[in-house]
């Protein structure tokens, strides 16, 4: 068997580990967010880091639900990915209303670098990182 | 700086960590949540990533004119390397007769790693070719399933047909020093091309 002969595409379509079916919420998610999209292509990295500013934090009452909810939880800063599972919201809905809270000041977005990864500094300190990490062998 | 700021002031929650990621890809059931379970700080989290399908199979091509949509659950994890450098790990389900552009989780990626099941190899084929594709460092790592790998390394690297520079390796999902030395080697490679170029 080999890749690069014609008939050694992959077969089975069945099992596909999809979330098909999953209901994202009681909520369409695109009503959090009046219908609108984020454009595609222009969409926010999902590790996109995203913090609460701190007149966001004291105006927390200025704002609901969902809204509220985002800015709350960025008092920690984190990824819309993350973010998107902890409130349990589409990640779309999460980059939509980032952005409008970004707007609003109550939000800072902090987008990953332009050519992160042809970084050589980036790429020595990810390196550098990891292998200080504890694994199981220095924490047994 | 690191990032492109999106306000004027410091805001007095924690500075965000410039975030850096990579992909663990391959068919499903190979390993992936378990490799990126391995090394992540946070049991994984699942997550629905767009991506956009590509008929590439002979049937259905009606129904599926051009290119369609979709979301597929993802798991992902991080690691916080130093305060100010947090490494996401994200999981690409890559068994599927379409192509697949997972452009939406790999944009920006430093590299991935494929994980093969070696009894399994067509299951990697649609991620070593859109790696291929993308120049994306990448390496293969063919999962140590319960002790043996049924295959020796040359007769999957034969088999793939990768090009001499990509690591064919064999690691262990479950083991973190296994999973993080892995993703060292993707870097190692990232790191070569990056000098090469400059």
């Amino acid at each position: 068997m080999s890749r690069n002969t014609g008939d050694a595409r992959p077969g089975s379509a069945a099992s596909r580990p999809d979330g098909e079916g999953k209901a994202p919420g009681v909520v369409r998610p695109f009503l959090l967010t009046e219908g609108r999209v984020v454009a595609p292509g222009a969409e926010l990295p999902m590790e996109t880091q995203v913090v609460a500013t701190t007149e966001g934090l004291h105006q927390l009452g200025a704002l609901a639900f969902e809204r509220r909810a985002i800015v709350e939880a960025c008092g920690t800063p984190q990824s819309l990915a993350e973010l998107a599972v902890r409130l349990g919201l589409h990640l779309n809905v999460v980059r939509v209303l980032a952005g409008d809270l970004r707007a609003g000041r109550f939000l800072t977005v902090h987008e990953p670098r332009a050519a992160i990864s042809t970084d050589v500094d980036v790429l020595r300190r990810v390196i550098n990182g990891l292998r200080a990490i504890p694994t199981a062998a220095g924490r047994a | 700086m690191d990032f492109v700021a999106g306000s004027r002031t410091r805001p007095e929650p924690a500075p965000a960590p410039m975030p850096v990621k990579m992909v663990i890809a391959g068919g499903f059931g190979v390993g992936k949540t378990t490799a990126v379970a391995a090394v992540s700080d946070v049991p994984p989290l699942t997550t629905e990533a767009a991506i956009t399908e590509v008929a590439a199979g002979v049937d259905d091509i009606s129904l599926t004119p051009d290119k369609t949509t979709t979301t597929v659950a993802m798991d992902f994890g991080s690691v916080m390397l130093d305060p100010t450098l947090k490494l996401y790990l994200f999981g690409t389900p890559g068994q599927d007769r379409f192509g697949f552009m997972w452009d939406d989780v790999t944009e920006g990626a430093l590299g991935a790693l494929v994980v093969v099941d070696s009894r399994r190899l067509e299951d990697c084929f649609p991620a070593v070719d859109y790696f291929e594709r993308r120049t994306m460092p990448f390496a293969v790592a063919v999962n140590r399933f319960a002790g043996a790998v049924p295959h020796p390394l040359d007769a999957v690297r034969e088999a793939l047909d990768v090009e001499s520079e990509v690591p064919v390796i064999e690691f262990d999902a479950r083991d973190s020093e296994s999973v993080r030395d892995s993703l060292i080697i993707v870097l190692e490679l990232a790191l070569a091309r990056a000098m090469a170029a400059a």
